[in-house]
C-alpha cells in the first residue's frame, strides 16, 4: 500500500473506531477526534518508531495514528480488562510508550512541561529520538505552553509542540480566547522554527512535520506547528454542540477523509470502488475489535487498588 | 599576658563552628589584620583576624573539629616565651575582628 | 558526641548531608539529574547541592528558570522516561505552582496506565516559618499525605535527611522530600557507610511512659525540648515519636506507644484543620476501636507574619505543648 493510501486507512480507522463508538449506548464521556484525524494521522506518518508521541485528551485519534492495536484501543475505551492500560486509562490517560505513545493527559496544557522532560530523556540518551506533543489551541492561553517553550529553546530540545487548533475550547472561539494570531506566532520570541498550515490536508500535515522535524533531528532545538483543524462533534460526548448549523455544516465540508480519498482519485491512486473496499474492511477490523471488547471481563474490583503506590 | 582566642559570635541562627584552617602555627607571631583561622557555619565562612600582634601559642581545636560558639580555639600571648597557665578562665580574650561570607 | 565516640560516623551539617546522599546517588544512577533554581554553580539556597555541579557538570545538574510547573513537569517527563530526576523547589509555598504534573500525572501515572509507566522523580522543598512572611513560609505537607501514589518524607536530623534521601532515590515512584529552613543550622553524626533507611518507618527518639508525642521535621526538636521540660516541671515522662515518613504513614509504631502511655499529642507546624495530627488521632482511634486521649498542637489559624512578634505568636513552641500535655493529663 502506497503511504498515502495507508494515511487515508490510517484516518478512516479512527473515523470508523469513533462513529461504532458513539452509535453504542455505553460510549462512555469521550473527547472524539472525528475531523482532527489529519493532523495525528500526518504527524505520526512523519515520527519514527522510537520517538515519542503525547497527547490532550483528545487522544483516540493520536493513539490509532500512533499504530496501537485498534482492538486494545477500542477495549480500553470501553474499560475493558484487555485494554492498553487494563481498563484503567480510558480515552483520557491512553498509553503505551513502548510502541511510542508515551500518552495522553486530560489536564489541558498538562502535557507540555512533561513532553519537555521526555524531550530532554531523549536528548539526553543520544540516541537520536525526538518527542512530539500534541495539544489544542485551548491550551496556548496557559503559562504551562511559555514555560515548555522558554525551557525547551534554552536547551535545545528535541520537541515538536502541535498545536491542533480547532478553533474552539469548548465553546470560546480562539479569536476570544487568544490575543496571539496565527498562534504559532507564539514561537517566535523563542527563537524557534515554526508554521501555521491546513490541518485537514494529511499530506500537508505529513510534509510539514518531517521538513521541522528534519530540523529538530539535526540539533537545531523544539519546532512549532500549528495544525487549522475542525472538530466535527462537539467537544466531548457530554457536551451540546454551540455552533450554527451552517457553520458545521462549513466545517463537515472540509473533511480530510473526503479530501485525501479525492486527491488519490484524482491521481489515479484509488478509485471510488478500492476506497469502499478499504472502508469495508476498516468496519470489519474495527467490529471485530468491539466483538472482542465485548467479551472482555472488566478489570477485577481489586484492580482498583493496584498500582497505586 | 595571654589572650584566648574565642569563636566569634553572635552569628545568625549559629551554636556551632567548625573550623576550617589554621593559618598560623604555634610559635609563629599574628600581625595586626592578619588571617588567623578560617571557620564554616551551615551557611558560610568566618575569618578571624588578629586586631592585636601575637604569638599563637596552643591550638585547642585543629581543623575539621566542631566548636561552640564562645568557646576558646586557641592561646596566644604577647611574649614567645610566657609560661601558659593550667587555667584559662582568667585569661584575657584575644582582641579579633571577624567577617562572615 | 564526636566522631570518635561514635565510631562509624562523621559530624556534618544539615546541608552536607543532603550533599552527600545525591553525590553517591549520582555516582550510583548514572542517569540521576537535579534540576531546579539556583543548584548549579551557586549551590542552593542552603548550599545543600555544593559540589555537585562541579563534580556532575552542566548536564545533570541544571539550573532552571524561576518556573516551578515547568521545573517538576520537566523532571516528571525525564522520570516517566526512565531519567530519575530530583527537583528543587526552594520554599515549599511554591509547590502549589507545580502541583499539576506532580499530583495529576506524577502520582497517578503507574495506576492509570495499568502499571506501564512509573515516575521516579524526588520534589525536594523547604517548608517551614523563618522570617519570611505568608508566601514563604507554609507547611501543607498535610495536603501531600491525601494525594494516592505520593510518597511523603520529612527528616529532623542530618542522618535521617541522608537515610531517607537515599530511599527517596531509589524507590520507584513520585516523593516529596521535605525539609526545613531551621534544620539547616543543625549538624549531626551521619553514618560513613552508605545507609539507606526503609520509607514508613517511624523512630522513637525518646522513651517515655506517660504520653506520646508525635511530629515531623523541625517541630521534632521543639517536641524533644517540651519533652526535657515535661520532665523537669511536672515529672510527666513523654514519649516521642518522629514520623520521618508522613505517607506511608507508621500507624504501628504510634498505636504501640499510645498503647503503652494511653495518651496521643500531636505536634505539627502546618495547619491543624485536616493535618497530620487529626489524622493520627483519627486513625488510631480505627485501630484501637476508641479514641485514645488526644491533643493536637499547631499554629494559629491565621498566615505565617514576616513580622517576628507576629511569627512566633503563630508558630508552636515548646511551651505551647507542654500546656497541651499538661492540660490533657490533669
Amino acid at each position: 500500500m502506497i503511504e498515502p493510501i495507508a494515511r487515508l486507512r490510517r484516518m478512516v480507522l479512527i473515523r470508523t473506531v469513533e462513529a461504532q463508538l458513539m452509535a453504542r449506548r455505553d460510549h462512555g464521556f469521550q473527547l472524539y477526534s472525528t475531523g482532527e484525524e489529519a493532523v495525528a494521522v500526518g504527524l505520526c506518518a512523519a515520527l519514527s518508531p522510537t520517538d515519542q508521541l503525547l497527547s490532550s485528551g483528545r487522544a483516540i485519534g493520536p493513539a490509532l495514528a500512533r499504530g496501537l492495536d485498534p482492538a486494545a484501543v477500542i477495549a480500553e475505551l470501553l474499560g475493558k480488562a484487555s485494554g492498553v492500560n487494563r481498563g484503567k486509562a480510558g480515552r483520557g490517560h491512553l498509553a503505551q510508550p513502548e510502541a511510542g505513545f508515551l500518552g495522553a493527559h486530560t489536564v489541558v496544557a498538562g502535557n507540555l512541561t512533561l513532553a519537555a522532560g521526555a524531550a530532554l530523556a531523549c536528548q539526553r540518551a543520544g540516541e537520536g529520538a525526538i518527542v512530539a506533543v500534541i495539544f489544542g489551541d485551548g491550551a496556548c492561553g496557559a503559562g504551562a505552553l511559555h514555560e515548555t517553550m522558554n525551557i525547551a529553546a534554552l536547551w535545545r530540545l528535541p520537541l515538536l509542540l502541535v498545536c491542533d487548533n480547532n478553533g474552539l475550547s469548548v465553546s470560546t472561539p480562539v479569536a476570544r480566547s487568544m490575543a496571539a494570531s496565527p498562534l504559532a506566532t507564539l514561537a517566535a520570541p523563542f527563537g524557534m522554527a515554526s508554521a501555521t498550515i491546513d490541518g485537514m490536508d494529511v499530506e500537508r500535515v505529513h510534509t510539514a512535520a518531517a521538513g521541522l522535524i528534519a530540523g529538530i533531528r539535526a540539533g537545531g532545538g523544539p519546532a512549532f506547528l500549528e495544525c487549522r483543524s475542525e472538530r466535527l462533534t462537539p467537544h466531548s460526548s457530554a457536551t451540546r454542540d454551540t455552533r450554527a448549523a451552517p457553520d458545521l455544516a462549513a466545517a463537515r465540508a472540509r473533511c480530510p477523509i473526503a479530501r485525501a480519498a479525492a486527491r488519490l482519485a484524482g491521481e489515479g491512486a484509488l478509485d471510488a470502488a478500492a476506497f469502499a473496499a478499504l472502508e469495508q474492511a476498516v468496519s470489519a477490523e474495527v467490529a471485530r475489535g468491539f466483538a472482542l471488547a465485548d467479551a472482555a471481563p472488566y478489570p477485577d474490583p481489586a484492580e482498583a487498588l493496584s498500582d497505586v503506590g | 599576658m595571654i589572650y584566648k582566642l574565642l569563636v566569634p559570635g553572635p552569628i545568625d541562627d549559629v551554636e556551632q563552628v567548625r573550623v576550617l584552617e589554621w593559618h598560623v602555627a604555634p610559635g609563629e607571631t599574628c600581625t595586626l589584620g592578619q588571617l588567623v583561622v578560617e571557620l564554616e557555619t551551615h551557611k558560610a565562612l568566618v575569618e578571624v583576624r588578629a586586631e592585636h600582634p601575637a604569638v599563637l601559642r596552643t591550638i585547642l581545636c585543629d581543623s575539621g573539629q566542631w566548636v561552640a560558639v564562645g568557646a576558646p580555639m586557641a592561646l596566644l600571648s604577647d611574649g614567645a616565651d610566657e609560661a601558659l597557665p593550667d587555667s584559662l578562665d582568667a585569661l584575657a580574650d584575644m582582641p579579633l575582628a571577624f567577617e562572615v561570607n | 558526641m564526636s566522631a570518635e565516640a561514635a565510631a562509624g560516623t562523621a559530624r556534618i551539617f544539615f546541608r552536607e548531608a543532603i550533599a552527600r546522599a545525591l553525590a553517591e546517588e549520582m555516582a550510583r544512577d548514572p542517569r540521576l539529574l537535579v534540576l531546579g533554581q539556583d543548584v548549579g554553580a551557586f549551590g542552593g539556597s542552603y548550599k545543600e547541592f555544593t559540589g555537585l555541579h562541579a563534580r556532575f557538570g552542566d548536564d545533570r545538574v541544571r539550573d532552571m528558570p524561576v518556573a516551578e510547573a515547568g521545573m517538576v513537569g520537566v523532571g516528571v517527563g525525564a522520570a516517566a522516561l526512565g531519567h530519575r530526576t530530583l527537583v528543587s523547589i526552594t520554599y515549599m509555598d511554591f509547590l502549589m505552582l507545580a502541583l499539576d504534573p506532580l499530583v495529576n500525572y506524577a502520582a497517578k501515572a503507574r495506576f492509570k496506565t495499568g502499571g506501564r509507566l512509573r515516575v521516579p522523580i524526588v520534589v525536594k522543598t523547604t517548608a517551614g516559618a523563618k522570617g519570611q512572611g505568608v508566601a514563604h513560609s507554609q507547611c501543607i505537607e498535610a495536603w501531600m499525605m491525601g494525594v494516592p501514589g505520593l510518597t511523603v518524607l520529612a527528616p529532623s536530623t542530618p542522618a535521617d535527611a541522608y537515610g531517607l534521601l537515599k530511599a527517596a532515590l531509589r524507590h520507584d515512584g513520585p516523593v516529596v522530600f521535605i525539609d526545613h529552613k531551621r534544620l539547616f543550622p543543625k549538624s549531626g553524626e551521619v553514618p560513613l557507610a552508605d545507609h539507606v533507611l526503609p520509607i514508613g518507618a517511624a523512630c522513637v527518639v525518646r522513651a517515655g511512659t506517660d504520653v506520646t508525642v508525635t511530629s515531623h521535621g523541625y517541630m521534632v526538636h521543639i517536641a524533644l525540648e517540651a519533652a526535657e521540660r515535661l520532665q523537669a516541671e511536672a515529672g510527666i515522662s513523654a514519649e516521642v515519636i518522629d514520623l520521618r515518613s508522613l505517607a506511608p504513614l507508621d500507624t504501628g509504631t504510634i498505636a504501640a506507644s499510645v498503647a503503652r502511655t494511653g495518651a496521643i499529642v500531636t505536634l505539627e507546624e502546618g495547619q491543624l484543620t485536616c493535618g497530620v495530627g487529626s489524622e493520627i488521632c483519627f486513625r488510631l482511634g480505627e485501630i484501637m476501636g476508641r479514641m485514645p486521649r488526644a491533643a493536637r498542637v499547631g499554629p494559629l489559624a491565621a498566615p505565617v507574619s514576616s513580622n517576628p512578634v507576629l511569627e512566633g505568636e503563630c508558630l508552636p513552641d515548646a511551651a505551647r505543648l507542654v500546656a497541651a500535655v499538661r492540660k490533657l493529663l490533669e
